[in-house]
């Protein structure tokens, strides 16, 4: 889930065009849960072969890949490593209302209630070790490289812009900002037409993107204090205070410095409170990875998708083409390399 | 402190120039004249401009940095009839940009320059030197538009030549060294180039009859030429396409 911070910083609008030939670390399990929830049937159980097995995150992992492909972006998908262990209340947390959720997507299917089994199925979307298994296969078949993070992906994403390997870090999160990706971009794996949750309405979304510097201009405070406001908030690695959102939490670290002055002056009972802000500020990253961007394997996509999976082979080749058409475009090099 | 009075050509030309790159941009006033830097989102193309006080037929300014919108000096360059004259001043109160032309005045809000760093200009080092007449690139650039989307840059010590090769056609334009202003070359070099990027830019050249052109193999090609009757002049950088990835 990580931090929300829609109610005080606006991303800007952009277009899938504004990163032609620029490298963007994506998220790779924040990408798989939205295609995992988002790709479904109208009963919203997940797209399913023939053996059962679920295919959504293939589906989405290949179109959404290919949109970025053929808009000459080079992805990089970054996938959790192991979960810090103050991320367990957490993971405990999800896992529970997963299970709940499954339950009332079960009972809305018997009542025939289909808009809320839709809602309660995408909340019981769960990735296992094979899917991330299968999307890294059908990655590297793409020619897209992916690395293994450490300990959290975005922590990983997050440091390889700083480094300048990558252009920005890709995440519906905001916590790529406290992990100090320079840019973020939201909605880049989903921009297109997407239903609303709960309502019959589809709305067209596009990429944003939010610099972190700007933000942290317009929010008047340092990178460290959007961090100790993060873990006032609550993040993933810790519940945070009761009654404090984005905009006490502001108007805390402003009046009094720093989340540690804040929490002595405020008698605020925050458990953790260093080891959650060394998450962020020291996170365990690795530089054991080489970003090197091929060009697909159209025999081996073809062999995996269509024969393995059962995937319409018309509609995989249109979208080969447009993956072909911007691998091309590729080729064009930027002036960095001379730098 | 920023004031000045300019001929429409004149701003003309700057605008065009930056706009192939940019949309909003920054603009560097010294006393001794203006300069921009830019480089498109991409990445794949750089400008540097600067234009002398000489450039101008009255000019005035301290240091100061004018964050400005393309598309709306475009607008004001479209009021302009000819014969007239375009006025520019600095409010620096409320940072804006006071443009005057004919019986219009246009007050005109800044963009932020804070967030617009300055780009660092690549220090290439590029063996090749042409000088060349810009109609005969811009006649190659129009032959090669039907054919493909990219085009080859090649000089040898015997000439220049710019092909263009799509899946079915090709095209070819020759130079002998007799048909160049200038060529230095001890060995072939090649490197390939996007065509709307390379035509987008020669489409603005409007005063120069000649062009620089620096090449290397596999390197950005640095193209030269002056605007404003040389009283200013633009450096371009064009990143180049990778044949073998």
């Amino acid at each position: 889930m990580g931090i929300d911070l829609s109610d005080l910083v606006e991303p800007r609008p952009c277009s899938l065009k504004d990163f032609k030939a620029r490298a963007i670390a994506i998220d790779g399990y924040n990408a798989l849960y939205q295609f995992l929830s988002s790709i479904r049937q109208a009963d919203g159980s997940p797209l399913m072969d023939s053996k059962g097995r679920i295919t959504s995150h293939l589906t989405g992992t290949f179109h959404r890949t290919a949109n970025l492909l053929e808009a000459g972006i080079k992805p990089v998908y970054v996938f959790d490593g192991k979960p810090n262990i103050l991320k367990a209340g957490t993971l405990q947390v999800r896992r529970q209302r997963k299970e709940k959720a499954q339950e009332q997507w079960e009972e809305a299917l018997k009542a025939g209630d289909m808009e809320t089994a839709r809602t309660k199925a995408q909340q019981t979307s769960k990735l296992t070790r094979d899917m991330v298994k299968q999307a890294k296969d059908l990655l590297n078949y793409m020619g897209v490289p992916w690395v293994d993070a450490e300990e959290d992906g975005e922590a990983q994403a997050s440091y390889m812009a700083q480094k300048g390997e990558v252009y920005a870090a890709a995440s519906q999160d905001y916590d790529s900002l406290l992990f100090g990706a320079p840019l973020l971009v939201r909605n880049l794996t989903l921009s297109g037409r997407r239903k609303m949750p709960r309502r019959n309405v589809y709305v067209d979304v596009v990429p944003e993107i939010l610099k972190l510097s700007e933000a942290l201009g317009a929010l008047g405070i340092t990178r460290e204090q959007l961090v100790d406001m993060g873990v006032l908030m609550g993040t993933d690695f810790n519940p945070g205070v009761k009654g404090i959102g984005p905009k006490k939490a502001l108007k805390l670290i402003k009046e009094f410095g720093s989340g540690e002055a804040a929490i002595k002056a405020k008698e605020l009972d925050v458990p953790s409170f260093h080891n959650v802000r060394k998450i962020f500020l020291e996170p365990k990253i690795t530089d054991d990875y080489t970003l090197e961007w091929g060009t697909m394997d159209r025999e081996k996509i073809e062999r995996f998708l269509c024969d393995d999976f059962e995937f319409s082979g018309q509609r995989l080749q249109s979208a080969m083409d447009k993956i072909a058409e911007g691998q091309k475009t590729r080729a064009q090099k930027s002036l960095d390399s001379w730098f | 402190m920023f004031k000045a009075k300019v001929r429409p050509e004149v701003l003309k030309e700057v605008v065009d120039v930056v706009s192939t790159t940019v949309d909003e941009t920054k603009i560097t006033a010294t006393k001794t004249g203006i300069s921009i830097k830019a480089v498109d989102p991409a990445h794949v193309a750089m400008i540097d401009l600067t234009l002398s006080k000489g450039g101008f037929e009255e000019y005035k300014a301290d240091d100061v940095a004018l964050g400005v919108d393309m598309d709306k000096i475009k607008e004001v360059l479209r009021l302009a009839k000819p014969g007239d004259m375009i006025y520019m001043e600095h409010d620096e109160e409320r940072n804006r940009l006071v443009f005057k032309v004919g019986n219009i005045t246009r007050k005109m809000s800044l963009v932020d320059t804070t967030g617009m760093s300055e780009p660092k200009v690549p220090n290439l080092n590029l063996p090749v030197k042409i000088v060349v007449k810009t109609d005969e690139i811009r006649q190659g650039i129009r032959a090669s538009e039907s054919v493909s989307d990219h085009i080859a840059l090649v000089a040898n010590p015997e000439g220049f030549e710019m092909i263009s090769e799509g899946d079915t056609d090709s095209v070819n334009l020759k130079l002998g060294k007799d048909l160049l202003e200038e060529l230095k070359c001890k060995e072939e070099t090649r490197s390939l180039f996007p065509l709307d990027y390379f035509s987008s830019i020669f489409k603005t050249i409007s005063t120069a009859s000649v062009v620089t052109m620096h090449m290397g193999s596999d390197y950005p090609v640095k193209l030269e030429f002056s605007i404003a009757n040389e009283k200013g002049a633009v450096v371009y950088l064009l990143a180049p396409r990778i044949e073998s990835e």
